[in-house]
């Protein structure tokens, strides 16, 4: 047969394949040209000569031979092809509805199958926009592959780690800059704090920069100017600054006539020149305004050591990132040694790397990808137990299929009928999954960065990258999208090649052809109790460790009380003067209802610790250092112990006349009276500290209670010297309060108005606030790897339903036969279950082993646990079982109800 | 006279109701039925026979003419039956109005 004796109409009510271009072509000329010769034929019959009759034929075609058949050919091309759309889409549509009609069905395998879906795309694309957003995305600059970041590094020497990434000081970059030939621009910024003393007193963060550090990141202000380059030349320069577009809006309601008005900084005026375009908040990411550098005094930037700066270049066209590296560190040598005087040590040398590749802490980069990779494994996970789920459908499916396949369905039509059903599976799992992605984006969005950056070392980064900036944008979505897709595939090819690739006769026969795929099955059943064992261990361990941490005694007594900083800006206030400030500021609060007591410290509890210094005891002989300490040193107030509830434990504390002028007295803590004064008295004896004037020594009149300095290492040795005798600028303000300390936070703030309107207050929390935030990191690990551990869990657990369906789905003929023989229900159920508490027993014994193993690298973030804690381990383990022992109930009461006659009759 | 447009769809399904015919049968009969005042170009009846059956009214398959020639017969499909009464009632119904329009005497 030739192509052309194909009958199109045939073709398309037995839904055969729809024929190519060319056949229909050779159809459409083949009739033009049987039109036109019986068209000859029946004229020549009626008497015409053939020429006559032929040039007859060819008018009435109506057009030449040639522009008709084009024409003909032309629509029939169009023609076919919407027909093979429309068929498509007939074939979709019924894929659709046959899938929907399937799904409903079987509302709980349904169910269960969005739900594990949903749970492991959700968590990738989480972790993916984490991803997308810290590591992968554009810097926000233009350009950014031509941005560099230059630091100094220090090798490594005795005692000393080599450093990466040290900050300059002003005197070795404008050296550096001199010398240098690839950077087109360069600059420097380093992050600052200034306080608003004009209009409403505010602490706010800005960035010290460089003339052209907003040209070298290519940001043009939205409005008025940038500065000019010569800003750059000398220090002592015009007091200018550029205002970010978020602080513009916030402080001035975006007054359009904001430029060329002035506003004062640490009490100098500075005039407004520009304001950033959005969101630009410098490399810090957190600055509100742009300050040059070289508005300050000239012998501030003529500190060889002061090291306090960034530096960032664009590099030259042409200049390639291997060129620019090798030339930094070639300026290494000359520069170090122009600069012979400094402290720094010795070797230092220069460092440039491309901008991009410090966008965020190495060690916040790893634990990202490594999660990434962790989510991804999830996500298989979750793939396979549905492919399972699909299989144990198919299985029961069979004999349906191998019916379709008898009457003739092709193949690829049946593989293509269940494909759909997996889609559609897919994406209602992909649909779910943006809930749990876009509660997961928000949870990793509120991380607050400091902690992390605290957690991870302080190893860099910078600002401009951060947590808060994740979200649910469009490519999450677009990669929620593709993901589904792939996961559809994924976990529904195999079950649908697996359903129609086996023996038409063994499937209509419904014999066991499973034994091969049930062993892999089984396998990773035992596979996933082994892992979500480990993660379980893990999470167990860290939600005991924070539970510890929360039953630590703290050594006070943060109920209410509230907290809050007020910073007497440079130049401020006189020194001598603080006394008697903070005497009538400590008054006036006092005086607000609600308030019980008022004390003063400059260093608050479970901060990290304070500034430390070294103590030594002056009734020893000199060159004796044995009983000497390291440690920390508090301005604080009398009335600070009382406030915070900490016991005195000898002696007494501070009194009114400790004052200035007055003999300088100490209280130190039991474990300085330990360390310091084993078996004697520490009372009467003095003691010097490094700090706050005390180095002649001062009296110690008083021993208090160990109050801890952060939360997972016991209290060190802590010296408290009274305010009055060493006045400081930034002091903690703590209120007693009788009730909620929230409920004074209002009536404080206007005390502290009236008495102090020009110093700003910020930082204002309740004590228990503050210790919160230090259990923050463990609590952050805990959720985490709890999250994990219920995933893994709830994945094993439908693993485990799965093949125990599968399981008995294949055995109703075994099972009938038992029952058939007198087996009773009891006795079948506990055949099932006992099976699944095997496969379980074998994962959960390779899961200890992986656990005992892999719980060890927690071991620095546990606090007085050891990784091995056998009540954790009992714990979880009663958890795996009773999880198991569910998961394989159902199928056991379903074999257990199997009906003999049914099952036999079923062969 | 050129043909209404649409017209020709009606007239070819109308040609169908009798018997399957193949292109040159459909014109011959319309040309003989109208007493040679219904010329139908043979570019436009093809498009039209291709026309209609995109739209499943008719189904094409090949055959043999009594002259042992192949040809492609066309068949009026169930649908096209439905669609063939409905369409020519409505022409009918609409060159009735034109006629008693065009028709009308002044009164």
């Amino acid at each position: 047969m030739t192509p052309s004796d194909r009958r199109p109409g045939l073709r398309r009510l037995f839904r055969l394949p729809p024929g190519t271009d060319a056949a229909v072509d050779a159809d459409i000329d083949e009739e033009l040209e049987s039109l036109i010769a019986a068209r000859v034929e029946h004229l020549v019959s009626l008497g015409m000569t053939p020429d006559a009759a032929r040039a007859e034929a060819a008018r009435r075609l109506g057009a030449s031979l040639d522009t008709v058949r084009e024409q003909l050919h032309h629509s029939a091309h169009r023609r076919e092809r919407r027909m093979r759309l429309d068929e498509h889409l007939d074939n979709l549509l019924h894929d659709l509805r046959y899938a929907a009609r399937g799904l409903r069905r079987r509302p709980a395998f349904t169910a269960i199958a969005v739900l594990t879906l949903a749970i492991g795309i959700g968590a990738t694309t989480s972790i993916f926009s984490a991803v997308n957003v810290l590591l992968i995305r554009q810097l926000p600059y233009a350009k950014p592959d031509e941005l560099m970041k230059v630091s100094l590094t220090l090798p490594a020497a005795p005692g000393r780690n080599a450093r990466e990434d040290l900050v300059w000081s002003y005197p070795k970059f404008t050296a550096f800059r001199n010398a240098q030939q690839v950077f087109a621009d360069l600059t420097l910024y380093a992050s600052s704090q200034y306080t608003i003393t004009s209009g409403d007193v505010e602490l706010i963060r800005g960035e010290q920069v460089g003339a052209t550090y907003l040209r070298t990141l290519g940001v043009v202000p939205a409005r008025g100017r940038d500065f000019e380059r010569s800003v750059d030349d000398h220090p002592n320069a015009e007091r200018q600054t550029i205002i970010s577009r978020a602080f513009w809006e916030r402080r001035y309601n975006a007054d359009p006539d904001i430029v060329g008005k002035t506003v004062d900084l640490d009490g100098k005026p500075f005039t407004i020149i520009g304001i950033t375009p959005d969101r630009f908040a410098g490399l810090t990411g957190r600055a509100d305004l742009f300050v040059p550098i070289t508005t300050r005094a000239a012998e501030d930037l003529s500190e060889v050591d002061s090291h306090e700066f960034y530096a960032v270049g664009r590099r030259k066209a042409g200049v390639t990132v291997g060129a620019a590296v090798s030339a930094v560190s070639a300026l290494g040598k000359p520069i170090h040694d122009a600069f012979a005087q400094s402290r720094m040590g010795k070797d230092w040398t220069l460092r440039a790397r491309p901008l991009e590749d410090a966008r965020i802490a190495p060690l916040v980069r790893r634990s990202l990808l490594v999660l990434f990779g962790a989510v991804a494994f999830v996500l298989l996970i979750a793939c396979v137990n549905v492919a399972n789920l699909l299989l144990g459908r198919a299985s029961v499916r069979r004999q349906e299929i191998a019916v379709r396949l008898a009457l003739g369905a092709a193949r690829a039509r049946l593989v293509r009928l269940l494909l759909t059903e997996s889609l559609v599976l897919a994406a209602l799992g992909g649909v779910a999954s943006l809930v749990v992605a876009l509660f997961a984006t928000r949870a990793l969005a509120e991380i607050d960065p400091a902690v992390m950056i605290r957690a991870a070392g302080g190893l860099g980064g910078f600002g401009a990258v951060t947590f808060s900036s994740i979200r649910l944008d469009w490519s999450a979505l677009a990669f929620t999208f593709g993901i589904t897709l792939v996961v559809g595939l994924i976990f529904g090819l195999l079950p649908a090649l697996h359903a129609t690739r086996t023996s038409l006769v063994d499937n209509i026969k419904g014999s066991d052809t499973e034994v091969r795929a049930s062993t892999a099955r089984r396998l990773l059943v035992v596979g996933e109790v082994a892992l979500a064992l480990i993660l379980l261990a893990g999470s167990g361990l860290m939600i005991r460790s924070l539970s510890k941490l929360l039953s630590i005694d703290t050594g006070f007594d943060g109920r209410n009380v509230l907290t809050l900083r007020l910073t007497i800006p440079p130049g401020g206030l006189a020194r001598d003067s603080m006394p008697g400030f903070y005497d009538e500021l400590l008054n006036r609060l006092r005086a607000v209802p609600g308030v019980a007591d008022v004390a003063l410290n400059n260093c608050p509890p479970l901060a990290g610790g304070c500034n430390g210094t070294r103590f030594e005891r002056l009734d020893r002989p000199e060159g004796d250092p044995s009983r000497d300490a390291n440690g920390g040193v508090h301005w604080a107030t009398s009335t600070w112990f009382a406030a915070l509830g900490v016991p005195l434990k000898q002696g007494r504390t501070f009194a009114a006349n400790d004052r200035l002028g007055a003999p300088k007295v100490m209280v130190i803590n039991e474990t300085a009276a330990r360390t310091m004064f084993p078996n004697e008295s520490p009372l009467g004896k003095r003691i010097s500290v490094g700090q706050g004037g005390f180095s002649d020594g001062g009296e110690v009149i008083g021993v208090v209670g160990n109050v801890r300095q952060s939360i997972d290492s016991a209290a060190k040795v802590e010296v408290y010297i009274p305010y009055l005798q060493a006045p400081r600028p930034g002091m903690m303000i703590f209120l007693r309060t009788q009730h909620d300390p929230i409920s004074v936070t209002a009536d404080v703030r206007r005390a502290l108005h009236e008495v102090a309107p020009r110093y700003p207050v910020y930082d204002i929390q309740p004590m228990t606030a503050r210790a919160a935030a230090a259990t923050a990191q463990t609590r952050f690990n805990a959720i985490l790897l709890g999250l994990f551990a219920a995933t893994a869990l709830s994945l094993a657990v439908i693993g485990i339903y799965g093949v125990m369906s599968l399981a008995v789905a294949a055995r109703t003929r075994e099972l009938g036969i038992r029952i058939a023989l007198g087996a009773d229900q009891r006795r079948v159920r506990r055949l099932i279950v006992g099976e699944g508490a095997a496969l379980v027993g074998i994962g959960a014994a390779i899961g200890l082993g992986g656990a005992l193993a892999s719980t060890r690298v927690l071991q620095k973030l546990l606090f007085d646990l050891e990784p091995s804690d056998p009540i954790t381990y009992a714990s979880i383990l009663v958890l795996l079982s009773a999880a198991a022992i569910v998961a394989s109930w159902l199928p056991a009461r379903r074999a257990s109800r199997v009906d003999p006659v049914v099952a036999l009759r079923s062969e | 006279m050129a043909l209404l447009k649409g017209t020709l769809d009606v007239l070819v399904l109308k040609t169908l109701s009798w018997t399957p015919m193949h292109a040159f049968e459909i014109t011959s009969w319309l040309e003989s039925r109208s007493t040679g005042r219904i010329l139908v170009d043979d570019a436009a009846l093809l498009q039209a026979l291709h026309r209609l059956e995109e739209r499943k009214l008719i189904v094409a398959e090949w055959g043999v003419t009594k002259n042992a020639r192949r040809a492609r017969y066309y068949r009026l499909t169930p649908a096209g039956r439905n669609h063939f009464r409905a369409e020519s009632e409505r022409l009918v119904d609409h060159f009735d109005a034109l006629t008693s329009v065009l028709e009308s005497k002044r009164s």
